[in-house]
């Protein structure tokens, strides 16, 4: 599985220019602010809007190519698309949705309804399929159209902010269950967000897209602790870990130790330490922090009215300390520095 | 592509908020409020009143006297319609044969002027709504102009092309030996020149509002332009076929003018219901009347069948 993709196009104000190869399976998500061309990549990837120059390429297939003047269609693509507000045909039962793409391709009724049925009781809608997308909750919705994206056995799949439409009390939740769809999809999987939780949860990979061209490309641990634009740097700003959870702490993938305040979930986790919550001490603290560890301020960085202190270490981590710890710490000069956090600040659950 | 509405707050529900309430998004299932009910014209506005229904729902002076007379001005001929009506002998007069004929050529005409107009009307409204070819607001303005344009214009001037001797009309006759004046397929052809403009620019209305990015997701999943059409346009442009089809189909079913100019006023051939309604009115008022009462019925039956098009339940 392999998708190799140059896309340059312009469109309105955008000028897009985005080089992306993935080289297995996985998830791979595209992060970037509003207006980076995120969508419009998405788009071109699958076939909605031709390109200036570049080319696509799916296993070994030539969807696109400008130079060669290749062209397969959209619905000629092995290519699903879970778009943004789900887009379920509204004249359609959830059932109807689904087999939709199968008749599309020819697929005689009674197979595509029986292979619809499967696709809907995979996400757990088996009671839904005679519903209408009308009666259909958020979620209800997004599994549906998942379903129908994955009906058709896709060998790449596109999801354009699959959980922006959530309130914020169904995301975790939805989240996991996507988790858990996109694992079981054997193909390529793109994920359009502008979340940086989303995309540090659902990916393997992230490439940072700003202003129609990409800025970072790696791993959530690559960007998190080398952010290399403003904009990276903001998004993923607090301090993210991954881990499991072993004897009432948080064993991370690096062998540290973070200590949390209970209740503690089970399994694997994610550690969300704030910056705002990390302390930096140039002696070693005394007093209730449970997570305290040596380490070395490497970069200051002025954000606003506070500043961001990179420190590395055992365990590396951002802290955001006020201009008068700065002074008063000269932690502008470097040098060994004790990092202490609350347990109580350190937010843990389920991956 | 993004809806461009995703961002802003919607229009009318954002008038009901308070300033500095939260921005309502189209993605978000929340109803509108509840528009307040209205009080009787004489009530005077409380100050609370005014803040809520904002500006210009208070009618300027004099609207209401002015807009009650064009109501009864609308309503009385109708309702005179019903008094006058000979109710003893409409039996009689609704199974007399000339009425019945004229009853079912009418149906005939009008049912067929509305499929001439959806089979070669939808193609063209979707090619006005998506296809930027040059000249496209010419084609649409001309296309449009049967709409204004006074019938009996409409008349002579498909007499002048489709008449025996008309610019198309000699060659239908010396190549295929079709006449089209004066005959039944004249009157819908009359018929359909004037509707068909009603459904075209419904229809196209209709296409230019749905959102397309439904065919593009039908497009993902490996429909070709047919069956999108098909499978995915047509049903969510439904609401504007069946009203550019009731409104067309209503035109036809009333035309006139262009009829008894182009196809005459043959019973059993050309002569309408609205041409025999015209002529019976010269010498048997009666008859004339429970013709009109017939039309009069079948245009209600349209409107109710349509409330839920073109008076949008609040």
């Amino acid at each position: 599985m392999s998708l190799e993709a140059r896309v340059a196009l312009r469109k309105g104000t955008l000028d897009l220019d985005v080089g992306l190869t993935v080289e297995a399976s996985g998830v791979v998500v595209l992060l970037g602010p509003n207006a980076a061309g995120k969508t419009t990549l998405l788009r071109a990837l699958a076939g909605l809007v031709p390109l200036e120059r570049g080319r696509v390429v799916l296993d070994g297939e030539v969807l696109e190519d400008t130079a060669a003047g290749v062209r397969v269609p959209t619905e000629r693509r092995p290519i699903g698309v879970v778009f943004q507000d789900y887009l379920l045909f509204p004249h359609m039962t959830s059932l109807e949705n689904v087999a939709f793409g199968l008749r599309a391709r020819g697929t005689p009724r009674a197979t595509a309804r029986a292979r619809a049925h499967e696709m809907l009781d995979r996400v757990g809608l088996a009671e839904a399929a005679g519903a209408r997308p009308r009666a259909l909750s958020g979620g209800q919705a997004q599994r549906v159209a998942l379903a129908r994206a994955l009906a058709t056995d896709p060998r790449l799949l596109l999801l354009d902010e699959p959980l922006a439409a959530m309130d914020a009390g169904a995301r975790a939740e939805l989240r996991r269950g996507l988790t858990r769809h996109l694992a079981a999809f054997p193909g390529t999987c793109l994920v359009i967000t502008h979340d940086p939780i989303e995309a540090m949860t659902l990916g393997d990979k992230l490439v940072v897209l700003e202003a129609g061209r990409v800025v970072q490309a790696g791993t959530p641990e690559e960007l998190s602790s080398h952010p290399r634009s403003r904009y990276v740097a903001d998004l993923l700003g607090l301090n993210l870990y991954r881990g499991r959870v072993d004897q009432g702490a948080v064993r991370l993938t690096g062998g540290q130790r973070l200590i949390a305040a209970d209740p503690l979930p089970q399994g694997e986790v994610f550690a969300v330490v704030p910056p705002r919550a990390v302390a930096l001490h140039r002696t070693l603290p005394d007093g209730s922090p449970r997570n305290v560890w040596r380490g070395e301020v490497q970069d200051l960085d002025v954000v606003g009215n506070h500043v961001r202190a990179h420190v590395a270490g055992e365990l590396p981590v951002i802290a955001e300390v006020t201009p008068g710890a700065v002074a008063s710490l000269r932690l502008d000069d470097g040098g060994p520095v004790y990092v202490a956090v609350k347990a109580m600040e350190i937010e843990v659950y389920e991956a | 592509m993004r809806k461009d509405g995703d961002s802003g707050a919607r229009a009318d529900a954002g008038k009901h908020l308070p300033t500095g309430g939260l921005a309502v998004t189209a993605g978000d299932a929340i109803a509108p409020p509840p528009r307040p009910r209205p009080a009787p014209w004489w009530a005077p506005a409380s100050d609370t009143e005014r803040r809520v229904r904002g500006r210009g729902e208070r009618a300027p002076l004099g609207f209401v006297p002015l807009a009650a007379v064009a109501v009864v001005f609308l309503i009385l001929p109708l309702v005179a319609l019903l008094v006058r009506a000979p109710w003893g002998s409409l039996p009689g007069d609704l199974t007399a044969p000339g009425v019945l004929t004229a009853l079912r050529l009418s149906l005939v005409c009008s049912l067929g002027a509305l499929c001439l107009s959806l089979v070669f009307g939808v193609p063209l409204a979707w090619l006005l709504a998506r296809v930027p070819f040059p000249g496209r607001n010419v084609v649409r303005a001309l296309v449009l102009l049967p709409m204004v344009l006074p019938p009996v214009v409409g008349g002579v001037a498909l007499l002048l092309a489709f008449g025996r001797n008309g610019i198309a009309g000699q060659w239908l006759d010396s190549l295929f030996g079709v006449t089209l004046p004066f005959s039944t397929l004249g009157a819908m052809l009359a018929e359909t020149f004037v509707a068909m403009p009603f459904l075209v620019i419904t229809v196209e209305a209709g296409i230019r509002a749905m959102d397309r990015r439904y065919e593009d997701a039908a497009a993902t999943l490996g429909a070709g332009r047919w069956l999108i059409f098909r499978r995915v346009t047509l049903p969510l442009i439904a609401p504007a076929l069946a009203a550019g089809s009731a409104l067309s189909w209503a035109r036809a079913l009333g035309e006139f003018g262009a009829t008894i100019t182009f196809a005459g006023n043959m019973p059993g051939r050309t002569q309408t219901m609205p041409l025999a309604v015209y002529l019976a009115l010269q010498n048997n008022a009666g008859a004339a009347i429970t013709l009109s009462l017939v039309m009069l019925a079948i245009s209600l039956a349209v409107l109710v069948g349509l409330r839920g098009q073109w008076f949008p339940r609040r």
